[in-house]
């Protein structure tokens, strides 16, 4: 409480500096140029919610073009800011400039990045992302920011691929057969071919060499390293999952990593990742493929963790653990150890189910991979201690904490107990599927198999059974089948926006398949046992995947499958428009409510909504201060009011009647024509509620996330609204709570001169809410004649060309509804009550 | 009764892109070209219910693919979207050509409302 009395306190204590005598009207004009470029910029913002929320077609020109619009606004209010305050804010240009520079990069098109061809995780830093890719990027977070183990390791970067590109001249040859609206599957064969017999540029290749041999002096010139994928978007919101090659066991020598490079590059075209990337968009031509070359961890154990429960419980880790090396974990291969573990303070291991882990994959010497048979002794018995468990389950709390987002990880425990992080993403949920009830009665002999495996994404479909009995035969699988097939793979890929269901006998819920079934929103449940056996190729079945496990009827069975199937793929998952729509992160969230907390300062502004709102709270002080306190001799004086409205009048001629000039004056003494009547109309008894109106729980922590001091406190007393007047005219700008009101009026014995403008914006409820508190006001005001535009939650209302005494009955209503709308959005419950509140209001009944 | 076939030209990615995954989910088989060369050699092996092309691009601008739609199939519907809001004369002149003229950025509701209408203007046809 005490600090924030003394930030009160703070705020209003009088500020002598010496400023450049400038004469109020000039600083006055000024003010409002940036107010009303600051309106301009918040327009332009609203728009481009609306347009890139989803629901049009937009194309990169309207981007550019909106946010040059924006731009040119929003350099306006900063110059005009910066002549207001006399350059007192130079941080905000620093804050503006940083913003920009982001939002300009994602809006062009993607360049020859610059940078090292080779850089070392230790000094990988958190703008290197686009040069080393995702999967570098986070794994060096969790190195250098979070100190955890990562095995020695540098980065192939992105201008490395673009070196290689360019040497091997890649492009030119699909160039020439191009302009379809996608790469044909046989282009990418070409590129494939290319890529894997390209040459490694010179100066690349000396680099490489120069790394490998620092990595021997690291760990000794017998260790092996793996190369795997890192290409631009890798692990960030698309996982790619398993789209890419990964060389393992590569001995430190040139030539070796260069050809295990190479294979990892050409893999950018393989016909796995033709799929994957023409389904999700992607234009290949500006993909980059960085690479990670990392120091192999002779693994006793690995395997993979989720920090939640991909069907959607986050309160515990998901851990499946297997021996040896991860290929054959990740790409679900065989069976794995399985521990759930319940987070909390003490963690706590709730469910174990140890696997037959028949086979596992181990290094071979000289280089390479092979799989194994378990010793017989050891398939059966779990792999991690209960130590061990919950160490993982630990670290995958602590990564999550971290990234702020569910990750899955790939983790490796070395012979000396050592445990190490090769891979950290994002977690994919299942999408909550609307599987019909599956109770509906169904003939006992029409069942063929009943709640068995483990489900990845629910859903349900129907279709006839294809029992895939060698990867190979994958390009076989019609459009529409119930995919069967004994292992789970990655390679499914090529089939997954065309299947109905997967269906698999062996594999984890945790394998790159499984990532992507739920990507692709593929009812799919693996670990079924003998699905391949029980089903027969061609039946026609139904299959359920949902609590429990997959349940499989014969036939078509309507009632249980949705009214609605899942689509395979969602716009969000566009490339391109996630990344236009990715903009908007830098735009239009507001992170700076609290004018009176420490951290509202230009360092603190993360969006250009940031910056707008600290140029309007700062600009209204300014005109305050200077009028108050300044060089000019202003009348300034605090309205004192029946209520709490907080308002300071300054007065640049005629428009207050306080002969001894005090700093409080009362409505008698307001000469100002607009003023006196908004006022009347904000004191008109019974519009000013001063009790606190309920709030819901929703309201409640949207008011608490966006602003301060809404309703419940009522009493408190409201900064800094200002009010510029003379006799004829009015600026009054209003902050109640969240909501900001401008209200600009001339009303003088002239109708022709005479023009009310009216800006309402904001508001501390849910979304829903505000926007029938913005129906309202329109209602309102077009009970009056305005000329209305809503935009988002921002309402402009004009009106021109009234009469004196009609202009003034009118003001006294706006002033009656700015009242009476500070509390009005919470109480409106539904859309009739929008109806309700304007005939009440019309017939001035203003009880809630 | 088969699927509608639409095909979608423009020669920005991200709008053929959106298009396609909108209009699949009314149940459309939608093809996307980035210009109208590969577009029109593909009109000659299949007729399409419904073109919707950018007015203007690069080569064989969207007039042509109009006018060579209307060669060979005169049924088919043709909707012209354009990056130009204020593109009266152009608008004037294809109003008795085409079936609907959107400026971008394109309301996807009100494009497939277009297309609906289209669609049973020319089966009444």
């Amino acid at each position: 409480m005490r600090m924030v009395a003394e930030r009160l306190r703070s705020l209003f204590r009088i500020r002598r500096r010496a400023r450049d005598p400038q004469s109020f009207e000039r600083l006055f004009n000024q003010f409002r140029q940036v107010l009303e470029s600051n309106n301009r910029a918040l327009e332009t913002i609203n728009e481009m919610g609306d347009i890139l929320g989803g629901d049009y077609l937009f194309d990169v020109q309207y981007v550019k073009r909106a946010y040059a619009e924006l731009s040119s606004s929003l350099n306006d209010s900063l110059r005009g800011f910066d002549v207001l305050t006399q350059n007192r804010y130079p941080r905000l240009q620093e804050a503006y400039r940083r913003i920009d520079e982001t939002i300009s990069r994602v809006i062009g098109e993607p360049t020859v990045v610059s940078g090292e061809l080779i850089v070392f995780y230790e000094n990988i830093t958190a703008d290197m992302s686009d040069l080393v890719g995702g999967k570098n990027a986070s794994l060096a977070e969790l190195r250098n920011a979070l100190k955890l183990d990562v095995p020695p390791a540098f980065a192939v970067t992105a201008r490395a691929f673009d070196s290689f590109v360019q040497h091997n001249r890649i492009f030119e040859k699909v160039e020439a057969s191009g302009g379809g609206a996608a790469l044909s599957e046989s282009s990418f064969a070409e590129l494939h071919e290319a890529m894997l017999h390209g040459e490694i540029p010179p100066d690349l290749e000396r680099a490489m060499d120069k790394a490998l041999r620092r990595l021997g002096q690291l760990c000794g010139r017998e260790c092996s390293i793996s190369v795997r994928s890192s290409a631009g978007e890798e692990d960030g919101d698309l996982s790619f999952a398993g789209q890419f090659e990964t060389i393992l066991n590569v001995p430190l020598e040139l030539e070796a990593v260069e050809d295990a490079y190479r294979k990892v590059l050409a893999s950018l075209f393989s016909g796995k990742s033709w799929v994957y990337l023409t389904r999700k968009g992607y234009d290949v031509r500006k993909m980059k493929m960085a690479a990670a070359c990392m120091v192999m961890v002779d693994a006793a154990v690995s395997g993979v963790l989720y920090s939640a429960d991909p069907l959607g419980d986050t309160d515990v880790v998901v851990i499946n653990s297997g021996w040896g090396l991860g290929p054959s974990i990740v790409e679900g291969r065989m069976d794995v150890d399985r521990y759930l573990v319940k987070k909390g303070g003490v963690p706590e291991i709730a469910d174990v189910r140890i696997g037959e882990k028949g086979s596992m994959t181990v290094g071979l010497r000289g280089g390479g991979v092979a799989e194994s048979e378990t010793p017989k002794d050891v398939a059966a018995t779990p792999s991690l201690t209960q130590g061990q468990v919950l160490e993982l389950a630990r670290l995958g709390v602590m990564i999550e904490t971290h990234f702020r987002r569910p990750q899955d990880v790939e983790w490796a425990i070395d012979a000396e107990g050592a445990t190490y992080l090769l891979q950290s993403r994002p977690l994919r949920f299942a999408e909550a599927s609307r599987t019909a009830a599956e109770s509906a009665p169904v003939a006992d002999s029409d069942v063929l198999m009943k709640r068995k495996g483990l489900v990845v994404q629910g859903g349900a479909a129907s279709g006839r059974v294809f029992i895939l009995r060698k990867a190979r035969e994958v390009d076989l699988v019609p459009k529409g089948a119930v995919l069967v097939a004994r292992h789970d793979s990655s390679i499914l890929v090529r089939v997954m926006p065309q299947v109905s269901a997967i269906i698999t006998d062996t594999g984890t819920s945790t394998s790159h398949m499984s990532s992507l079934s739920r990507e692709f929103r593929v009812p799919t449940a693996v670990n079924v046992g003998d699905a391949a056996r029980v089903l027969t190729h061609g039946q026609e079945v139904t299959v359920v995947v949902g609590d429990g496990g997959v349940s499989v009827y014969r036939g078509r069975v309507g009632r249980l499958l949705s009214a609605a199937g899942l689509d395979s793929t969602r716009m969000e998952d566009l490339h391109e428009f996630r990344r236009k729509r990715f903009l908007l992160r830098y735009i239009a969230p507001l992170n700076l409510v609290d004018p009176l907390r420490e951290e509202f300062t230009p360092e603190a502004c993360k969006t250009l909504h940031d910056i707008l709102r600290f140029i309007h709270e700062k600009s209204v002080a300014e005109l305050i201060d200077s009028a108050s306190f300044g060089s000019t001799s202003r009348a300034a004086a605090r309205l004192d009011l029946p209520i709490p409205a907080g308002i300071v009048v300054i007065d640049i001629g005629g428009g207050l009647s306080n002969p001894n000039g005090d700093d409080r004056v009362t409505l008698e003494q307001i000469s100002s024509t607009p003023l006196k009547a908004v006022i009347t109309g904000m004191t008109h008894p019974g519009v000013w509620r001063s009790d606190a109106v309920p709030l819901t729980v929703g309201d409640f922590m949207t008011s608490m996330l966006r602003a301060p001091g809404v309703a419940p406190q009522g009493a408190l007393v409201m900064d800094r609204n200002v009010a510029v007047v003379s006799r004829e005219y009015m600026n009054l700008n209003l902050k109640f709570g969240y909501h900001f009101t401008i209200l600009d009026c001339y009303c003088s014995k002239n109708a022709r001169n005479n023009h009310v403008y009216f800006r309402f914006a904001g508001g501390a409820t849910e979304i829903t809410k505000r926007t029938r508190r913005l129906r309202f006001i329109s209602h309102v005001l077009g009970e009056y004649g305005f000329n209305i535009k809503t935009k988002g939650d921002l309402v402009i209302a004009r009106l021109a060309n009234v009469g004196q005494q009609e202009m003034a009955d009118i003001l006294d209503r706006i002033g009656r509804m700015l009242s009476y709308t500070r509390q009005l959005d919470a109480v409106m419950h539904d859309d009739s009550s929008v109806e309700k509140y304007v005939k009440n209001f019309v017939e001035e009944k203003y009880g809630f | 009764m088969g699927q509608y076939r639409i095909m979608v030209i423009d020669d920005e990615k991200i709008v053929g892109d959106m298009a396609k995954m909108s209009l699949e989910q009314e149940g459309y088989a939608v093809e996307t070209f980035l210009n109208a060369e590969p577009a029109l050699k593909r009109l000659q092996e299949e007729k399409f219910d419904v073109v919707v092309t950018d007015y203007k691009m690069k080569g064989i601008d969207g007039m042509e693919v109009l006018k060579a739609v209307r060669d060979r199939y005169p049924k088919t519907q043709v909707i012209m979207i354009t990056a130009f809001a204020n593109l009266d004369a152009a608008i004037e002149a294809l109003r008795r050509d085409v079936h609907d003229f959107f400026p971008k950025p394109v309301k996807i509701r009100e494009l497939k409302a277009s297309i609906k209408r289209a669609l049973e203007k020319q089966s009444d046809s």
